[in-house]
């Protein structure tokens, strides 16, 4: 391990991400509010930090390679420490006077789950709801993502750290270096970003919402202005607009890439894309026609609502535009079930991944077949491509940890004294990173009443859930830290 | 510059390395998903899994906007269809191909510009061959590298505990000397050295230093090295590089006997070969080397495909009598072991094609560029120009990347060693020694300053 490169590297991002809170600091002096000092102080404290961090850092001889091990133990740090900066200006305005909501908040942000506990959303000045909006941008398409693309201080390590945050379990790079790639995926992104800000501006948003709203979308994150999420501006083609981005949003951004250059194949062939778009609608339908049955009277409405939160929940945005608690049984149910899907490989969505979920189908569809023909030769395959053993077998560690995760912190949650479904749901909603749930958080109300350890937990389900498990669960291995 | 890689065996690793850190763009193609694991574990490549020979994956590694392809998989007509599909499908300026095969080598036909296009053809064989032959002709030294067209060499061997250098620095060297000897760097257990005036040579250095080519005799009598030249030679094994190795030693005169386990083998080297004894039998049987009078060795040369027993007999060999040994050595990582358990030379033919491809690769500005043995550092060949940054200043004045040293300078013919006060006037050919990571700091000062046009 090599204290001193891990801690060079911190520092830049740090430093970097000192210099991200200007934009939010520009729209307090736009419109003139208070929380302009608590900007201001945010920035002096992280860009400090980080410059310290690097300059006293600095390795002799230019040496910043990394072990193997010190991707992860970096990304994990990275992913705590940026939270931890990002939470001083709600600290410093004092929207979340005790650290504890404020770090919540802040990694509900960077993390894209959307969890807040901040009810009165409509009275923050727009510095802060600018910032919280924009920590799930940066969060969605990754911060060590985006120092690969702009910082040349990573070369070969860059492959390390980028491996251990990009949420996918096939890891293609779409150009020989990993600068270039990090660069194009977060053109991609901005490109995408900008389609859809300029189409929720013919929606009549005014700017402002129509940033932070793009800046939740495209990352899957669900921070809203109002406490009314999307429901606040009552338009069916806003809700129309932000469901197809969430919906993009979800889909793996290298395809994105391949359609921009003008090749649309690969991205209808792609049976990832094909899985999640099927569960999407099948999805819908569902919802839709319970709906209709138990508690809305137009179909129209119906296909409105279902569309919404379906693929908010299945993209892991956590939008809302009607509170689901309220839903019938088979709804809530549908609605629970998507919570552990989540988006497809690649793209800014959290939970399992579609891509996953698929390949695990397949794997249990051949096991059948072995059955039926115990001397045929077939492996699971993926497009035209066989998904190696090893493959596999990483994919179904990730799905028990998963679930030994969720599982574990259900139990601790229990015992916190919560109702078994704002238990079980919030556990979910967190290392799904998608933000409403059921009960005590449902979406008409906030986690400010789960306790602080309860708080606790969560935030560490949601980086835990941010960085595919293993990133994070690796560091508690005592095996990792042994010379 | 776009480069694509096909096969990521030892010789596709260690050329995309080299490349992918001086800033190129590498897409490496093999089948092996594990291999290219690997590769993306340690450099910043992009890898595609496939046949190199097939059109749709050379297609999906974007072969139309690569400048160069090296084709380095294991088998020849991969490699020659790679090349093949690149100068057809996609028009690639450089091709290089490694081939293996015997019968086939730069100069057939089939290789012609007009048949196959391909710019480069390394028989990995033949070159460490090669390097073998001219370690024999300067026998004492370890290594020996050309450079100015022959006139210069660099010459590496590693210093004995016996040696009148040990524990004296490099002035008193010179004044020992009673000329100029340029000790372009050493490898002290493991680690590269670019020495200074006052660096003290130790026992067990592995030194290597620049001379004229007539000097070079000298130079290596001086070190304590015995320079009588080679007359009878051992070899074992029966493989194509052995079958090679002993045509060139039939053609130099020198008395050949081969040992090899295979009655076939020993059949077919008898057949092809006029002079040399051909010996059935084990080549770790104490007997049989006693037999022959191992003793009377000038070389014994370790080539069967097994390394590790390539070492053991060697060494057994030289316990035996034989003057020196040298090995045939694939791992890059056993390089290192080599001068401290007494071995005299190394043939690596990895080695070699890397050496050459990075030749071929670096010319232009440089005339040529050679890997030293551990691969930290190159020695670097070119001309000065006029424009250039380094020219007609003395050299203690030029601001040069740490590690970097001028190894010797050729002007109009003849010879100059460097001192601090020697200036590079333009058209001088200038010999330079520096570690890899220097490389692309040293091609910018080579390049004719801007504000010049």
């Amino acid at each position: 391990m090599r204290l001193r490169n891990i801690s060079y590297i911190l520092g830049g991002f740090l430093f970097l991400l000192g210099l991200t809170m200007i934009f939010p600091l520009f729209w307090s002096i736009y419109y003139k509010e208070d929380d302009c000092i608590a900007f201001v102080i945010s920035i002096a404290v992280t860009c400090l930090a980080g410059a310290l961090l690097y300059f006293f850092s600095r390795p002799k001889d230019e040496d910043v390679s990394l072990a193997h091990k010190d991707g992860f133990l970096i990304v994990a740090l990275v992913w705590v420490l940026a939270p931890a900066c990002g939470s001083l200006p709600y600290l410093f305005y004092g929207a979340l006077p005790h650290f504890t909501d404020a770090f919540f908040e802040s990694i509900s942000g960077f993390t894209t789950t959307g969890a807040t506990v901040i009810s009165g959303l409509d009275d923050l000045p727009h510095g802060i709801l600018f910032w919280r909006s924009m920590t799930q941008w940066l969060g969605g398409m990754g911060i060590i993502v985006l120092s690969i693309a702009i910082l040349p201080l990573l070369g070969v390590g860059g492959m390390q750290l980028y491996k251990a945050e990009l949420p996918s379990p096939v890891k293609d790079k779409i150009t020989p270096r990993v600068t270039e790639t990090a660069r194009t995926l977060w053109i991609v992104y901005i490109i995408i970003s900008t389609v859809e800000f300029i189409l929720l501006l013919f929606g009549g948003m005014d700017t402002f919402n129509a940033i932070c709203h793009t800046f939740s979308t495209m990352s899957t994150g669900g921070f809203s202005t109002s406490d009314a999420s999307i429901g606040q501006f009552h338009s069916s083609y806003i809700d129309g607009i932000i469901t197809v981005f969430m919906f993009i949003a979800g889909v793996n951004f290298t395809l994105h890439y391949i359609l921009l250059t003008g090749n649309i194949r690969p991205l209808l062939q792609n049976s990832e894309f094909r899985f999640y778009s099927a569960i999407v609608i099948a999805a819908i339908l569902i919802v839709m026609v319970d709906l209709r049955c138990h508690l809305l009277d137009t179909v129209g409405s119906s296909i409105r609502y279902s569309s919404f939160q379906v693929v908010s929940i299945l993209t892991t945005t956590g939008f809302t535009t009607a509170n689901f608690d309220n839903w019938p049984v088979l709804s809530k149910t549908i609605i629970l079930i998507l919570m552990f899907f989540g988006g497809s490989a690649g793209s800014t969505a959290g939970g399992i991944k579609c891509l996953r979920i698929l390949l695990i189908l397949k794997q249990g569809y051949l096991e059948l077949y072995r059955l039926i023909h115990p001397h045929a030769v077939k492996a699971v395959k993926l497009g035209k491509r066989i998904v190696y053993p090893e493959t596999m077998a990483s994919i179904w560690g990730f799905f028990i940890l998963y679930l030994a995760v969720t599982i574990i912190a259900f139990i601790l949650l229990s015992s916190l004294g919560l109702d078994i479904m704002t238990a079980f749901s919030a556990v979910v909603a967190t290392i799904g990173n998608i933000g409403p749930g059921f009960g005590m958080i449902n979406a008409a109300s906030t986690y400010a009443d789960i306790p602080a350890a309860g708080k606790w937990i969560l935030s560490f389900l949601m980086i835990v859930g941010r960085l595919e498990i293993y990133t994070v669960i690796i560091l508690l291995i005592p095996e990792f830290w042994r010379k | 510059m776009k480069v694509v890689v096909i096969g990521a065996g030892e010789v596709g690793r260690n050329i995309s390395d080299i490349l992918s850190k001086e800033g190129n763009d590498l897409i490496i193609i093999d089948k092996d998903e594990a291999r290219l694991k690997t590769v993306t574990e340690t450099l910043d490549v992009q890898t595609i899994t496939g046949s190199g020979s097939s059109p749709r994956i050379l297609k999906k590694a974007k072969l139309d906007q690569a400048e160069m392809v090296i084709a380095v998989t294991d088998s020849d007509e991969t490699n020659i269809v790679a090349c093949l599909i690149a100068s057809t499908q996609s028009k690639v300026p450089f091709k290089i191909a490694r081939i293996r095969m015997p019968d086939l080598d730069q100069n057939s036909v089939i290789f012609d510009k007009n048949h196959l296009k391909i710019d480069l053809c390394i028989n990995p064989e033949r070159e460490a061959v090669n390097k073998a032959i001219s370690i024999m002709d300067y026998s004492g030294a370890s290594e020996i590298i050309d450079f100015a067209e022959g006139r210069i060499k660099m010459v590496a061997f590693s210093i004995d505990r016996s040696c009148a250098a040990v524990g004296k620095n490099l002035i008193e060297l010179n004044n020992l000397y009673g000329g100029d000897i340029l000790i372009a760097s050493i490898i002290r257990s493991n680690e590269l050295i670019i020495p200074k005036g006052n660096s003290t040579i130790r026992a067990k250095d592995y030194i290597f230093a620049f001379a004229e080519t007539k000097n070079v005799r000298t130079l290596l009598k001086f070190f304590g090295k015995d320079t009588e030249p080679v007359q009878r030679v051992f070899i074992l094994g029966g493989g194509n590089t052995s079958l090679m190795l002993a045509e060139q030693l039939e053609v130099k005169g020198i008395s050949t006997k081969i040992i090899e386990k295979r009655q076939d083998r020993c059949e077919m080297l008898s057949e092809r070969l006029n002079k040399a004894v051909c010996l059935l039998g084990d080549g770790t049987s104490q007997d049989l080397l006693k037999e022959e009078n191992i003793q009377e060795a000038d070389y014994f040369i370790a080539v069967t495909g097994d390394e590790e027993a390539n070492i053991l007999s060697a060494l057994l060999a030289k316990q035996l009598g034989a003057k020196r040994a040298i090995c045939l050595i694939n791992k890059v990582d056993y390089s290192h072991l080599i001068p401290i358990i007494g071995i005299d030379g190394v043939m690596n033919p990895r080695q070699a094609t890397i050496g050459k491809i990075l030749h071929f690769i670096r010319k232009g500005k440089i005339i040529s560029a050679t890997p030293l043995s551990d691969e930290k550092a190159e020695a670097v060949e070119f001309i000065a120009l006029e424009t250039s940054e380094i020219t007609g200043k003395p050299l203690k004045n030029i601001k040069f990347p740490k590690g970097t040293i001028i190894g010797a300078i050729m002007r109009n013919n003849r010879v100059i060693i460097p001192g601090g006060d020697t200036m590079i006037l333009p058209d001088d050919r200038v010999i330079l020694v520096t570690l890899r990571s220097a490389i692309s700091q040293i091609e910018k000062i080579l390049t004719v300053k801007l504000d010049y046009f």
